[in-house]
């Protein structure tokens, strides 16, 4: 066997778990890039820090929690209500003061109209897609800032392919890489789905599936189990550190190979792969039994709520980029807390979506605000399109029932906070009926343009498709005035 | 027609010597960026204003930049208010920042073109007919060496200027070769890089070679087993690289059997190999002819063209994958001659079902795709680029890529009598291809013109005569193309790389080499087998990974072997094979191996999949992957494919243990099974002390899994 140099001699326990990491993390991972491409990136971090000196917000962030509600949730009964306007408009929910002055939210949103100090509320997001638009096409402008290329008659989409734009999180893993051992992009708690479609514009497409999200395609409102990041029964910490000291060794005894393939990084993932099944970091932080009781309880009882929770969790493990989609299928029944309230619009919202989300959302703002994790982390909650301020009326070629509301891209809201955006903010307004922007409107474009700038990744940079052919990371404007 | 009236008068005022928008102002657009992709060349232009990529169509720049916005870019009493000048020196708010300076030449040409009434020209003279460069190859003898380049262009009228500083230099190496804005090259590592020159849709290309400069190099010949290594070692000699010589047995053995047949050897096979007292060259010759005479083989290349030709169940239903697998499967191994094949999937009509090749019309069912896909795959060219525009970096036009649709656009694809079947047929009506801007019929046109005249029909049997120009002996692309893929398939890269990006402007790194093989494969009539058969006999092939002082550097002109990673079936299959276990995908019959699956549909989204495995959506080899990740290391540690594989209750450890085998014999079987050679003392030795350490068959299994996860297990080298 050989010596792990630093390495002192075992204790009757066997070593303990920190002098295991130390092995993989250096004696396996001691393998760098060659100093040329090392040099290559610094000069480029160095060029855009130059082209953003001084700009508000640039930079801010180190993590992103994107909460995606997918199915498109209503603005103008939750964000953006307008009693002033018709009957078949206005709807059946009251507005309520928030902690903005002069600003009123839907009445079923009271936990959030109490935390709205904590954000921006941006309510005049905005696009015209081309032709006819359902869920999976919008969502996957919304998510990787290009239209689709291929749309069906219907709006439906082809299933992920490797020639699709890759989603924000996939970006945002391969530009802003972790040098600790975790998981880089996690989406809780199942992937983007409409109909049969799963995953289109949640994966890495072109960059290839090293960037696609470790899904975790379970409900944290009920036990996890994580195979693939737990040690295996049959093999505990010793056996495996007895594995990876017989690998050291055989590697060791073909020199001449290891130094051919001095680049390829086969170390540094398995240091970290390592590294993060013995460490348990990113197991021990899906596991939400170790949070109280208490806390459980005020993020919500529900998949939703625990996600959220979880969300939080892998943050603080020091996770890039989670994405907390909207469990339920974007097109599925509204009954069933879909989004798409076609069929039914008031009840569920009353009864079922808003609940959860104002609790869910207003819970993680506070809580990573008393610690202190807002300043890093910007938390984005969005959908992939509004709904219809007209009852009854048909956008999508869906049947609505006369107190249902259809697809909306043309004016709706997102709320946005931490890594330095204004607190108690609201950006843009929307005309009288909540069916346009006023002013100030948000192209989904530059709301990407703008995440990946408080990132301090370049949106104007360019980046190569599957076909080697240059493309802008993003074709939006940086909204820096959202920004404190 | 008001536009052209106008455009024809300014053309009669503009005289040679005034400023004119072809001579003098596109090049300034380009050059300063705002006919970029991501600026106003983009599809959809930028913030409304859209000039065309990177200037393929100046009439469309012209007409943009004085009808859009009524006119409103031109100030013709005052030309410095112009938008068109206040933009670009910010003088407005401009998105895409400062373009030139107020003080600068580009200023000042547009102002005096302004002045004198935004003239077009004369395309009869002002378009650029040549560009030419000087030198026309740059040899340093030195990094560190630097030189200026210099490009002219002759117009249409026979005049000429230097264009150094508006024409576009790139380096297809550039830390090899750097290139900076005022045209001087800086050489800066030894090797070859090209430069690629454009101006005003003309290009020409520089090829740069940076000696090294170590003195004492003595070119020790090694032996040359065929023409491949002649023309190899020419190319080295030239440059200061001497070859590493043929690997060792046991390292052949692994690296031919992983290419020919996608398997591992067994570790009774590598004993025979070794143990084979003929003389190596003629063994290797006799383990290469059994093979390709192997089932493997037909298995492993049958994978191949399943990518190339998207044989999946998503385009053609379970049954018709099957069939398509079963013709491409039958077609390899009959060793059926590739122009024949080509020949038969391009004519192929009537039921999905009685004619398997008729599902190549199948995947792509449009005319469009159908031809992209025929140009990438049969003649490694790209024309998907000039769907839209002008191929940006070749001679290739949008009206070309129109006529070469023009070959697919009557054939029509109906449901047939079974359940899934799709009869093939020639449309009578109705089927011609138009072209997207004016909707004019677009005859169907060779992409070069055929080397004996021929009559192209315009009417629905059409595809016969692309199929004829395309698989003769005489197209220069055709037999180039498949004989450089192959080559890749050996050596990790192609002498044109990537091999299905061919073109001027991506020159391959040893013409004479490719033209020998082309030659070599037109000579034997298409017949792939021999073609691999020279390529694995050579010695280039054979070559050892290990690098001596003069040639390590090297990783472009096949001085030495590269290591590669294991495609993703090979890696499936190595590991099963390895620890003795039995493949277990589902939907298929037992003992089915990864390169046996019908298509991506089997064992969807698990380990396959993970390694690279392309989805077969494209024709691109670019959709398959081999390079290295977290989420794969953390399922080769932790995952069950290995762990479950050595503590299979019937495995490899298994069986050695309940066998009541020696250590030493314990050893050498799994370090033959993984690494198809024996272990050296040392090896043995520590293997040997480590299975004393503990329970046998628990410490035979962490043995095993250590080997799977060694670099030299997951490399082919």
């Amino acid at each position: 066997m050989l010596n792990i140099p630093g390495y002192s001699a075992r204790t009757c326990e066997g070593p303990t778990r920190r002098e295991l990491m130390r092995i993989g993390s250096l004696g396996l991972a001691g393998l760098h890039l060659p100093g040329f491409f090392m040099s290559q990136k610094a000069a480029l971090a160095n060029e855009v820090a130059k082209k953003y000196a001084g700009a508000r917000g640039f930079g801010n962030a180190k993590n992103v929690i994107m909460i995606f509600l997918q199915g498109g949730p209503s603005h103008i009964d939750i964000w953006d209500p307008k009693p002033d306007a018709p009957s078949n408009i206005r709807g059946e929910f009251k507005p309520i003061k928030t902690k903005i002055p002069g600003t009123f939210i839907g009445e079923h949103m009271p936990m959030m109209a109490n935390t709205m100090d904590k954000v921006t509320l941006i309510r005049s997001m905005s696009y015209t897609p081309n032709g006819l638009f359902n869920h999976t096409a919008a969502i996957y402008q919304m998510l990787t800032g290009y239209p689709p290329d291929k749309v069906s008659p219907s709006g439906q989409l082809e299933p992920p392919n490797a020639a699709d734009f890759p989603t924000a999180g996939s970006h945002v893993s391969k530009l802003k890489p972790l040098t600790d051992a975790m998981l880089p992009f996690i989406e809780l708690p199942r992937p983007l789905q409409e109909s049969g479609i799963i995953g289109k514009g949640g994966a890495a497409g072109f960059l290839g599936k090293a960037y696609d999200p470790y899904r975790l395609y379970q409900d944290p409102a009920e036990k996890v189990t994580l195979e693939d990041l737990s040690l295996r029964k049959e093999i505990p910490a010793n056996r495996l550190k007895d594995r990876f000291d017989l690998l050291k060794g055989i590697n060791g005894s073909m020199p001449e190979l290891e130094k051919a393939l001095n680049a390829s990084a086969v170390d540094e993932y398995y240091g970290k792969a390592y590294d993060l099944v013995l460490s348990g970091k990113a197991r021990d932080a899906m596991d939400l039994s170790k949070e109280t009781a208490a806390m459980r309880e005020r993020y919500g009882q529900h998949t939703f709520g625990q996600s959220v929770l979880m969300a939080r969790r892998l943050i603080e493990a020091g996770t890039r980029f989670v994405q907390v989609n909207w469990p339920s299928v974007a097109n599925g029944d509204p009954e069933k807390t879909a989004w798409d309230t076609h069929a039914a619009n008031f009840g569920p919202l009353k009864n079922l979506h808003c609940p959860k989300l104002d609790r869910a959302l207003s819970a993680l703002l506070q809580d990573m605000d008393e610690r202190g994790l807002l300043k890093e982390t910007l938390v984005v909650a969005v959908g992939e399109f509004g709904r219809s301020p007209r009852m009854g009326l048909s956008t999508s070629g869906n049947v609505n029932s006369p107190d249902g509301r259809d697809h909306w891209p043309y004016c709706y809201s997102s709320v946005i906070a931490g890594a330095g955006i204004a607190r108690g903010m609201q950006y843009g307004e929307s005309d009288a009926t909540a069916s346009s922007p006023k002013e100030k409107p948000v192209h989904p474009n530059d709301l990407l343009a703008t995440i990946y700038y408080a990132l301090g990744i370049d949106p104007e940079m360019e980046i190569r498709n599957h076909l080697n052919q240059p493309r802008e990371l993003v074709k939006g404007k940086i909204v820096s005035d959202l920004f404190a | 027609m008001r536009p052209l009236l106008i455009l024809a008068s300014l053309a009669v005022v503009a005289s040679a010597q005034n400023v004119t928008f072809l001579r003098d102002v596109a090049p300034i657009l380009n050059k300063a960026g705002c006919t970029s992709g991501p600026c106003h060349g983009a599809a959809k232009g930028k913030n409304g204003f859209k000039l065309s990529l990177r200037g393929y169509d100046p009439q469309y720049d012209y007409e943009a930049l004085l009808y859009d916005l009524s006119g409103r870019r031109f100030n013709r009493s005052e030309p410095k208010r112009s938008l068109m000048l206040a933009k670009p020196v910010m003088q407005v708010a401009h998105g895409g920042g400062l373009r030139f300076e107020q003080t600068s030449e580009y200023y000042k040409t547009i102002e005096r073109w302004i002045a004198q009434g935004v003239p077009y020209g004369d395309p009869a003279k002002d378009t650029v007919a040549a560009i030419e460069v000087e030198p026309k190859e740059l040899a340093m003898p030195k990094p560190g060496e630097s030189a200026q380049v210099k490009v002219m262009a002759r117009f249409a009228d026979g005049q000429t200027r230097d264009v150094t500083k508006e024409a576009t230099i790139e380096s297809n190496v550039p830390d090899l070769a750097k290139v900076d804005a005022s045209a001087k090259v800086d050489g800066l590592r030894i090797g070859e890089a090209t430069l690629l020159v454009r101006y005003q849709g003309k290009f020409s290309t520089i090829p740069v070679t940076i000696l090294n400069p170590k003195t004492g190099f003595v070119w020790k010949p090694l032996p040359q087993h065929s023409y491949i290594d002649q023309h190899i070692d020419a190319k080295l000699q030239k440059l200061k690289l001497q070859p590493s010589p043929v690997t060792d047995d046991a390292s052949f053995l692994r690296r031919v059997t992983l290419d020919l047949s996608g398997a591992l050897p067994t570790p009774d096979e590598v004993r025979a190999f070794l143990a084979d007292p003929a003389p190596q060259r003629l063994k290797r010759s006799r383990k290469i002819d059994k093979l390709i005479a192997s089932p493997a083989y037909a298995d492993q290349w049958t994978v191949k063209w399943g990518d190339l030709l998207q044989s999946s169940r998503k385009f053609l239903g379970e049954k018709g994958t099957y069939g398509f697998r079963e013709w491409i499967h039958s077609s390899i191994a009959a060793n059926k001659p590739y122009d024949k094949m080509v020949r038969e999937l391009l004519t192929s009509r009537g039921s999905s079902y009685d004619d398997p090749a008729a599902n190549y019309f199948r995947t792509t069912r449009e005319p469009k795709p159908t031809m992209e896909k025929t140009t990438q795959v049969f003649l490694g060219v790209r024309m998907v680029c000039a769907q839209c525009h002008d191929h940006p970096f070749e001679k290739w036009t949008q009206n070309q890529y129109y006529q070469m649709s023009a070959f697919f656009s009557a054939v029509g694809l109906r449901p047939g009598y079974e359940v899934g079947e799709e009869i093939i047929y020639d449309q009578r009506a109705d089927y011609e291809m138009k072209h997207p801007k004016d909707s004019r019929v677009m005859a169907p046109e060779f992409l070069i013109a055929s080397a004996t005249p021929v009559k192209i029909p315009t009417d629905q049997r059409r595809r016969d005569a692309l199929a004829d120009w395309l698989v003769s002996k005489q197209n220069p692309f055709f037999a180039k193309a498949i004989a450089n893929r192959v080559w890749s398939y050996f050596f990790g890269k192609g002498i044109i790389d990537p091999v299905d990006d061919i073109r001027a402007s991506n020159p391959p790194v040893n013409p004479q080499l490719l033209e020998a093989l082309t030659k070599d494969l037109i000579d034997h009539n298409f017949d792939l087998q021999h073609l691999m058969r020279t390529i694995v006999n050579s010695r280039a092939y054979q070559a050892s990974f290990l690098t001596n002082e003069w040639n390590t550097g090297d990783a472009e002109n096949f001085s030495h072997a590269i290591p590669r990673r294991l495609s993703s079936e090979q890696l499936a299959d190595a590991v099963t094979m390895a620890a003795g276990a039995k493949p277990n995908f589902p939907e298929v019959p037992e003992d089915t191996s990864a390169s046996q699956l019908p298509d991506p549909h089997v064992g969807k989204d698990g380990f396959l999949d993970l390694f690279g495995r392309p989805n077969r959506e494209s024709a691109c080899e670019c959709e398959r992957r081999t390079d290295f990740s977290l989420p794969q290391a953390l399922n080769l540690v932790n995952g069950t494919t290995i762990s479950d594989a050595v503590a299979d209750p019937k495995g490899r450890v298994a069986k050695l243990v309940l066998a009541g085998k020696a250590d030493q014999a314990i050893i050498e079987d799994l370090y033959l099974a993984t690494l198809s050679r024996f272990p050296t003392k040392q090896e043995a030795d520590n293997g040997i002390k480590y299975l004393a350490g503990g329970a046998r068959a628990t410490r035979a299994q962490d043995l095993l899994w250590a080997l799977l996860n060694s670099k030299g297990f997951l490399y082919s080298y």
